[in-house]
C-alpha cells in the first residue's frame, strides 16, 4: 500500500491541518472500495477515474557493475478534484502528479511534476498499438499489449537519465481479501494489488556518467476514495526483497489514540502469497535520526527498526541505506532503500524500501 | 562637556519654542516640507516601482521567461504542438494566452496560463494561494488584482460583461506574481470562455544552451524560438518617460522649498530678539550655529517622515493610471503594490536636509554671526531689499546665460531638463526686479490726486520683500502649468490629426491569423471597397527593438501616410523600389539618420542596406520602425507574420453589419476586429490617462504655490499688525485697508502672471521642440491656446481672493489686541 502522498489536491486546501488531510477527507459522492472487487486485467491497470485517488508506484533496489547500491522510485498519482461528472478536455477534473527519485551511492535526488488531466499531457491508457502506457510529459512506462511487462521506463530529471526494462513472470499479488484492503476499524479501505517480483535491467546516466544496473523492483497499484481514518496521522511501510527469492510487505498505520493498524503479506518466490495479520507481526522502532532539511526544518524519523514474524521465526534489523532520503515535495515524506539484516540463522537477509509519512 | 550639552539643549529648546508660539508658521513650514518631499517622493516611488517591474520582465507570472515560442504566421500555438513538446521532455514550456479585452471601451488585459505547467521554483500552486480547483473547473474564476477590481467595482463572485457580450467567470480577489494590472485565468477556462483554440505563445523557462539548441531543432517549422529581451528594452524605452516625471517632481520639490524658505525667513525675523538675547546671555555664535543646524536636522527628519507618508499615499493614487499607460504604450507589466526602500528614505532625508540647510541655515547662521551691537541697531530690511533684488537678478541673468549656452549644444534629455531648470530659475530670480520696475512705472503714471491709489502702490514696496519668494514660487508654478498644458494640448491635437490620417480604414482585424480570403470571395465582397494586409517582424537595429513592416505601397492609407519629411525618392518607394524605405521620425531624431542616408539591417539573408526616402510621424511608439513593400519583407524575413488587416467598407448603410456577419461566419470572434472610431477613442483615452499624472502634478504644484502665497501674507500681516493698528487709529476703515493691502498684492500677482505668459510659451517650446524630440523622437507643431491661460488666471485670482479673505479675517481678529498694545505703548 502506498497511499503515498497522493493528495494532489490538498494543494487546494491550504487551510487543512496537515499535508495528508486529503487522504482522510469525506468521501461523499465518490465510489468506495468494496469487498470482492473482482480485479481484472488489463482493465484494472488503467485509471479508475471516479475514485478520488489512485497510484502506480514503483520502487527498486539496483546494483551497478561495481556492486554499488542504487535505489529507484517512480510514482504516478491521479486525483479527481470533485465527485461530479468529468467535463473532460481542459476542464477535466483529473490532476496528475509524478515523483521520480534516485538514491545514488553518494546522494539522493528527486523531482516532482504536475499535469492536468484531459489534455494528453499525462495519463494511463492503452496506446494506439494497444500497449500499456503510463506517462507525465516525457516520463513514461510502456508495457506490452495490455500488460505492464515486459516494459520499459524512461525518466529524465536533474541531469539524470534512466532507461530500464522491467520483466516479471509471477502472478499479481492481490493484497488483503482478493484486492480489498481494509485500513482501519472505521471502514477505510482501498483496492490494492502488487507485483513484488520485477526484474529490472538497464542504464543510468548521472551527470554524464553511465552505469549499467540491475536488481529487483516492486510495483503497487492502489485506488481509493478515503484510505485514512481521521485518527491516523501517517504510516510506516516496508517492502523487502529477501535473498531466498521471497518478498515481504509490512506496514503500520499509526493511530493518534490507540494501537497502530498493522498488516502485511508474505510472497513466495513463485508469487504465492499469504496475508500477515496483526498478531503475526512485531514492529519496533529502535532509534530515531534527526535530519536537517535544506529549509532548516528538522525532522526526527525512525530509520532503524526491528521486524519479527514470530510464527515464522524470522527476525530482521532494518536500517536506512541513506538517511537523507527526505522528499520536500508538495506532500513531503521520507522514502529510501533499506538493508534487512537477518537476526537469526533461519532468516534470509535482503534489501528493500521504507516509506515514512506523517512525520 | 555635560554642561555644554545642557546649555545647547536649552538654546535649542529656546529656538524651537518659537514654533510653538507661532503655530501658523510652524504649519506652513511643515506643509512646505511635506508637500515638497511628498511630491518628489511620490514620483520617485512610482519610478522605482516601475523600474523594479522592468527588471522582472524576464519573469512571467513567477516563472522564468528567457524565450518565447511563437507561431511564424502569428496564428498562435496549437495545444497539440505544446503537448507534443512537453512529451518530448521540454518541461520548461508553458502555455500563455494573453489578450486585450474591452469593457465600456476601456482596455483590459487578460493573461492565462496552466499553473500546473508553470516552472516556478516553489511548488506550482504554492505561490498562487487561491482556490485552484475553482479556477480550472466550470464555472471557473477570474482573478483580479484588488486595485483593478476596485476600479471596475467588482467584488468577489461578480461577473464582468465584456463589450463583445461575453461574460467573464466570477471574480476572486487574487494575485499572481507579475500579474500587474491584468486579469488572470486558467488557460483552459480562457480557451473556453473566449472560444479560442490556440494559445498566444509559449513561455520558456530557464534552459541551458544545449537544451535551447535542442528545442530550436525540435520545434516544428511553423514555430520559432524568440529571445525575451523585454527587461533590457523596457528599461531603455521608458527611460525618457521616467526622466520627465523626475523633472516634474524636482520642480514640485523646489516650489515646496520656496514655502520653507519663506517660513524660515519669517521665523528668523521674529526670532531676531531671541537670538540677540541669547548672545547677550553668553551663548557663543558657534553654539547658536550648532543649535541652528540641529534645528534643521529636526525639521528635516519631521519633513521627510511626513513627506514620505504623503508621497506614498499620493503614489498609491497615481500609480494605477501610470501602470495602465505603461501597459498600453510599452507592454510593461507594472503591479500596484508599492514598496518604499531604505535607500529612497535616506535619499529623501538627504535632499530635505540639503534643501533646509540652504533655506534655513544660511540666513540664521549669518544672523548668529552678526555683531550684537550692529544687529541691535539694524533697522528694517527695506533698504537691503533693493540690493537683494539686484543680486538675485544678476544671479538670474547668469543662469539665463548658462541656459542659452547649454541650449545651443544640448543633445540629451537630461541636458534638456537642465536647460529647462536653469531657465525657470533664471526667470524666478529676475522676477523681483521686474516687479519693482513695473511698480515704479505704474507709480509714475498715477495722477496726483489719486492719493489712496498712490498709498496702495507705496504699500506694495512694503509688501514686496515679504512676498517676493511667494511670487517666485507662483511664477514657477504658473510657468510650469502653462508650459505643460501647451505641450499636452499640442500633442493631443497632433495626435488627433495623425489618428485621423493614419486610421483611414473602417475596420481593423485584430486576429492576425484571419485572412481576407477566409471571409470574402477571393478578396472581393459587395461591402468591401479596399483592403490592406500588412506583415511585420521585430528585429534589433541601432540597439533598439525595431519593427519592420511590409505595406502595400498603393493601399489608401499608405498613400496618405502622415509624413514629417521626404525627399524626391518618395515616389520610388510608392513604386515599390526595394532600395528605398520609409522610417518613423524616431529613426531621424534618436538614431541621427538623415534623408537619403543608408541604413543597414539584419535580414534572414544577411545584412541588407536601404536608403531613407522619408520620415513619417509615429506618435506613441517607443520603437524604431521601417516601412518596406510587403513582398520585400516576405522575401527578406521569411518569418515575418501577417498583421493588421485593414478594411475599407462601401457606403452601403449596412456595410459594417455585412462585414461583421462575414467575419463571424468565417469563425472570427467578436473583439477580433475593431472599428476606426473605437481605436481612436481608446487611443485618446490612453493619451489622456498618460498625461493624468502630469495634470495632477501640475495642479498640486500650483496649490503648493498658493499655500506659499497664503503663508507669506499671513506672516506679513502679523508682522505689520502694529502698522495696521496705527492706520486703524488714524481712522482707516477695513474697506480702505483691504484696498490698500489688496490692490498692490493683486498688482504683483498680475505682473507675475504676465511674466508667466512668455515664460510658459518658452517652456512649452523647449518641451515640444527640444525635450520631446530628444526623449521620444516625436515632432509636432506647437499650438498656443488661450483657454488654459485664462483658466489659470481665474484659478490664481481665486487663490488670491481666498488668501486675502483669510488674511482679512486674521487681521480683524487680532487688530483689537494690537490696538490695545498700541495704547499701552503710548501710555
Amino acid at each position: 500500500m502506498r497511499y503515498a502522498r497522493l493528495l494532489i489536491i490538498a494543494l487546494i486546501s491550504h487551510a487543512v491541518a496537515d499535508d495528508y488531510q486529503l487522504l482522510r477527507a469525506d468521501p461523499s459522492g465518490y465510489p468506495r472500495a468494496v469487498p470482492n472487487p473482482a480485479i481484472e486485467f488489463p482493465t484494472d491497470h488503467l485509471p479508475h477515474p471516479d475514485f478520488r485517488i489512485e497510484w502506480w508506484y514503483l520502487t527498486a533496489n539496483l546494483t551497478d557493475a561495481d556492486g554499488e547500491s542504487w535505489g529507484l522510485q517512480w510514482t504516478l498519482f491521479r486525483q479527481a478534484m470533485t465527485p461530479n461528472a468529468d467535463p473532460g478536455g481542459w476542464a477535466s477534473k483529473q490532476v496528475w502528479m509524478a515523483h521520480a527519485a534516485l538514491s545514488t551511492p553518494t546522494g539522493h535526488r528527486y523531482a516532482e511534476r504536475f499535469a492536468r488531466g484531459g489534455i494528453g499531457q499525462a495519463g494511463v491508457a492503452l496506446n494506439d498499438t494497444g500497449d500499456f502506457n503510463a506517462w507525465l510529459d516525457d516520463w513514461q512506462w510502456t508495457g506490452t499489449a495490455g500488460s505492464l511487462f515486459p516494459g520499459t521506463l524512461d525518466l529524465a530529471f536533474d541531469a539524470i537519465n534512466l532507461d530500464i526494462t522491467l520483466n516479471s513472470t509471477t502472478p499479481w499479488v492481490l493484497q488483503g481479501e482478493a484486492g480489498y484492503h481494509q485500513k482501519s476499524d472505521l471502514g477505510q479501505a482501498s483496492h490494492y494489488y502488487s507485483q513484488p517480483h520485477i526484474q529490472i535491467d538497464g542504464e543510468l546516466t548521472v551527470d554524464g556518467e553511465t552505469f549499467t544496473v540491475s536488481g529487483p523492483g516492486w510495483l503497487d497499484r492502489e485506488w481509493s476514495s478515503q484510505p485514512l481514518a481521521p485518527n491516523q496521522p501517517g504510516w510506516d511501510w516496508f517492502s523487502l526483497h529477501l535473498n531466498d527469492g521471497s518478498a515481504l510487505m509490512v506496514y503500520q498505520l499509526r493511530n493518534d489514540n490507540g494501537e497502530p493498524w498493522i498488516n502485511g503479506t508474505w510472497v513466495d518466490a513463485d508469487g504465492r502469497s499469504q496475508s500477515l495479520e496483526r498478531g503475526a507481526i512485531e514492529l519496533t522502532a529502535e532509534s530515531f535520526t534527526t535530519l536537517t532539511l535544506p529549509t532548516g526544518e528538522q525532522k526526527t524519523l525512525p530509520l532503524d527498526w526491528t521486524l519479527r514474524l514470530p510464527d515464522r521465526n524470522h527476525s530482521w534489523r532494518i536500517t536506512a541505506l541513506r538517511p537523507d532520503s527526505w522528499l520536500s515535495t508538495l506532500f513531503p515524506y521520507w522514502e529510501g532503500p533499506v538493508v534487512a539484516q537477518s537476526q537469526n540463522p533461519a532468516t534470509p537477509g535482503g534489501m528493500g524500501y521504507l516509506e515514512l509519512t506523517g512525520y | 562637556m555635560r554642561r555644554l550639552l545642557s546649555v545647547l539643549t536649552r538654546v535649542l529648546l529656546t529656538l524651537l519654542s518659537h514654533y510653538r508660539r507661532h503655530i501658523a508658521q510652524t504649519l506652513f513650514l511643515a506643509i512646505g516640507l511635506v508637500t515638497g518631499v511628498g511630491l518628489w517622493s511620490a514620483v520617485q516611488i512610482i519610478n522605482d516601482h516601475a523600474r523594479a517591474s522592468y527588471s522582472e520582465a524576464d519573469q512571467l507570472l513567477g516563472a522564468q521567461a528567457s524565450h518565447w515560442v511563437r507561431a511564424r504566421d502569428g496564428a498562435g500555438i496549437d495545444p497539440a504542438d505544446y503537448i507534443a513538446l512537453r512529451r518530448d521532455g521540454f518541461t520548461q514550456l508553458y502555455p500563455i494566452l494573453e489578450t486585450r479585452l474591452a469593457v465600456n471601451d476601456e482596455p483590459l488585459w487578460l493573461i492565462a496560463t496552466d499553473l500546473l505547467a508553470l516552472p516556478r521554483s516553489e511548488s506550482p500552486l504554492g505561490a498562487s494561494g487561491g482556490d485552484w480547483p475553482s479556477l480550472v473547473q466550470p464555472p471557473y474564476q477570474t482573478w483580479y488584482p484588488p486595485d483593478l477590481a476596485a476600479d471596475f467595482g467588482i467584488g468577489p463572485g461578480d461577473t464582468l460583461m465584456l463589450d463583445d457580450g461575453r461574460q467573464l467567470p466570477p471574480a476572486a480577489l487574487q494575485q499572481q506574481p507579475q500579474q500587474g494590472r491584468r486579469l488572470f485565468m486558467d488557460i483552459g477556462a480562457a480557451l473556453a470562455v473566449l472560444q479560442r483554440d490556440h494559445f498566444s505563445y509559449l513561455g520558456v523557462g530557464e534552459l541551458s544552451s544545449a537544451e535551447t539548441d535542442r528545442l530550436r531543432r525540435a520545434l516544428p517549422n511553423h514555430l520559432q524560438l524568440v529571445d525575451n529581451r523585454q527587461r533590457l528594452d523596457l528599461t531603455q524605452l521608458t527611460a525618457s518617460l521616467h526622466s520627465h516625471l523626475t523633472a516634474m517632481s524636482l520642480l514640485a520639490f523646489a516650489v515646496g522649498l520656496f514655502i520653507v524658505f519663506n517660513a524660515v525667513r519669517f521665523a528668523l525675523h521674529l526670532r531676531r530678539p531671541t537670538l540677540h538675547t541669547l548672545r547677550e546671555l553668553g551663548a557663543s555664535s558657534r553654539m547658536l550655529s550648532v543649535a541652528v543646524l540641529l534645528e534643521a536636522l529636526v525639521w528635516s527628519a519631521l519633513g521627510t517622515l511626513g513627506g514620505l507618508a504623503a508621497g506614498r499615499a499620493l503614489a498609491t493614487l497615481l500609480l494605477p493610471p501610470v501602470a495602465s499607460s505603461l501597459q498600453s504604450l510599452y507592454g510593461a507589466v507594472v503591479g500596484t503594490d508599492i514598496q518604499l526602500g531604505w535607500a529612497r528614505i535616506l535619499l529623501a532625508w538627504g535632499i530635505t536636509l540639503v534643501g533646509l540647510l540652504l533655506a534655513l541655515a544660511w540666513p540664521l547662521w549669518r544672523e548668529a554671526q552678526q555683531n550684537i551691537r550692529q544687529a541691535r541697531s539694524a533697522s528694517d530690511d527695506w533698504a537691503a531689499d533693493r540690493q537683494a533684488r539686484r543680486w538675485l537678478a544678476l544671479f538670474g541673468l547668469l543662469l539665463a546665460v548658462a541656459a542659452l549656452m547649454l541650449h545651443s549644444r544640448m543633445s540629451t534629455v537630461t541636458q534638456g531638463f537642465v536647460v529647462l531648470g536653469l531657465s525657470l530659475f533664471a526667470a524666478a530670480f529676475v522676477l523681483p526686479v521686474w516687479l519693482a520696475s513695473a511698480l515704479r512705472l505704474v507709480e509714475r503714471c498715477l495722477p496726483e490726486p489719486a492719493w489712496k491709489l498712490r498709498w496702495a502702490l507705496r504699500d506694495a514696496w512694503a509688501q514686496l520683500p515679504q512676498v517676493r519668494v511667494a511670487m517666485m514660487a507662483l511664477l514657477l508654478a504658473l510657468t510650469a502649468n502653462l508650459g505643460v498644458e501647451t505641450l499636452v494640448g499640442s500633442f493631443r491635437s497632433a495626435l488627433t490629426i495623425w489618428l485621423d490620417q493614419r486610421l483611414a480604414a473602417d475596420l481593423y482585424i485584430q486576429d492576425d491569423s484571419l485572412r481576407l480570403a477566409a471571409f470574402t470571395d477571393h478578396g472581393a465582397a459587395p461591402w468591401l471597397v479596399a483592403s490592406h494586409q500588412r506583415n511585420g517582424v521585430q528585429i534589433r537595429w541601432s540597439g533598439r527593438p525595431t519593427l519592420i513592416r511590409g505595406l502595400n505601397t498603393n493601399a489608401p492609407d499608405s498613400r496618405a501616410l502622415p509624413l514629417a519629411d521626404a525627399n524626391e525618392h518618395l515616389q520610388d518607394w510608392f513604386d515599390g523600389d526595394n532600395d528605398w524605405v520609409l522610417a518613423n521620425e524616431q529613426v531621424h531624431h534618436l538614431a541621427g539618420v538623415e534623408l537619403g542616408d543608408r541604413v543597414q539591417v539584419d535580414t534572414a539573408q544577411g545584412p541588407q542596406a536601404f536608403r531613407i526616402a522619408g520620415f513619417f510621424h509615429d506618435y506613441g511608439s517607443p520603437y524604431f520602425q521601417l516601412y518596406l513593400p510587403y513582398a520585400t519583407v516576405e522575401r527578406l524575413w521569411p518569418n515575418a507574420s501577417p498583421e493588421g488587416l485593414a478594411l475599407w467598407l462601401s457606403d452601403a448603410p449596412d456595410a459594417e453589419q455585412q462585414a461583421e456577419s462575414a467575419l463571424l461566419a468565417a469563425g472570427a470572434q467578436p473583439g477580433d476586429w475593431l472599428n476606426q472610431n473605437t481605436i481612436k477613442r481608446v487611443s485618446l483615452r490612453i493619451f489622456d490617462r498618460t498625461f493624468a499624472i502630469t495634470t495632477a502634478m501640475n495642479g498640486l504644484t500650483l496649490s503648493v504655490a498658493g499655500i506659499a502665497l497664503l503663508a507669506a501674507l499671513l506672516a506679513l500681516h502679523q508682522q505689520r499688525l502694529s502698522h495696521y493698528a496705527h492706520w486703524r487709529a488714524l481712522g482707516v476703515r477695513y474697506r480702505e485697508w483691504l484696498l490698500i493691502v489688496a490692490l498692490p498684492l493683486a498688482l504683483l500677482v498680475a505682473l507675475t502672471g504676465l511674466a508667466a505668459l512668455p515664460l510658459g510659451a518658452l517652456l512649452s517650446s523647449l518641451l515640444v521642440h527640444d525635450l520631446n524630440v530628444h526623449a521620444f523622437g516625436w515632432t509636432m507643431p506647437l499650438q498656443w491656446q488661450w483657454p488654459p491661460a485664462l483658466r489659470l488666471a481665474a484659478l490664481t485670482a481665486a487663490v488670491l481672493g481666498l488668501t486675502l479673505l483669510i488674511s482679512l479675517w486674521q487681521v480683524r481678529r487680532r487688530l483689537p489686541l494690537a490696538l490695545k498694545q498700541l495704547g499701552e505703548d503710548d501710555a
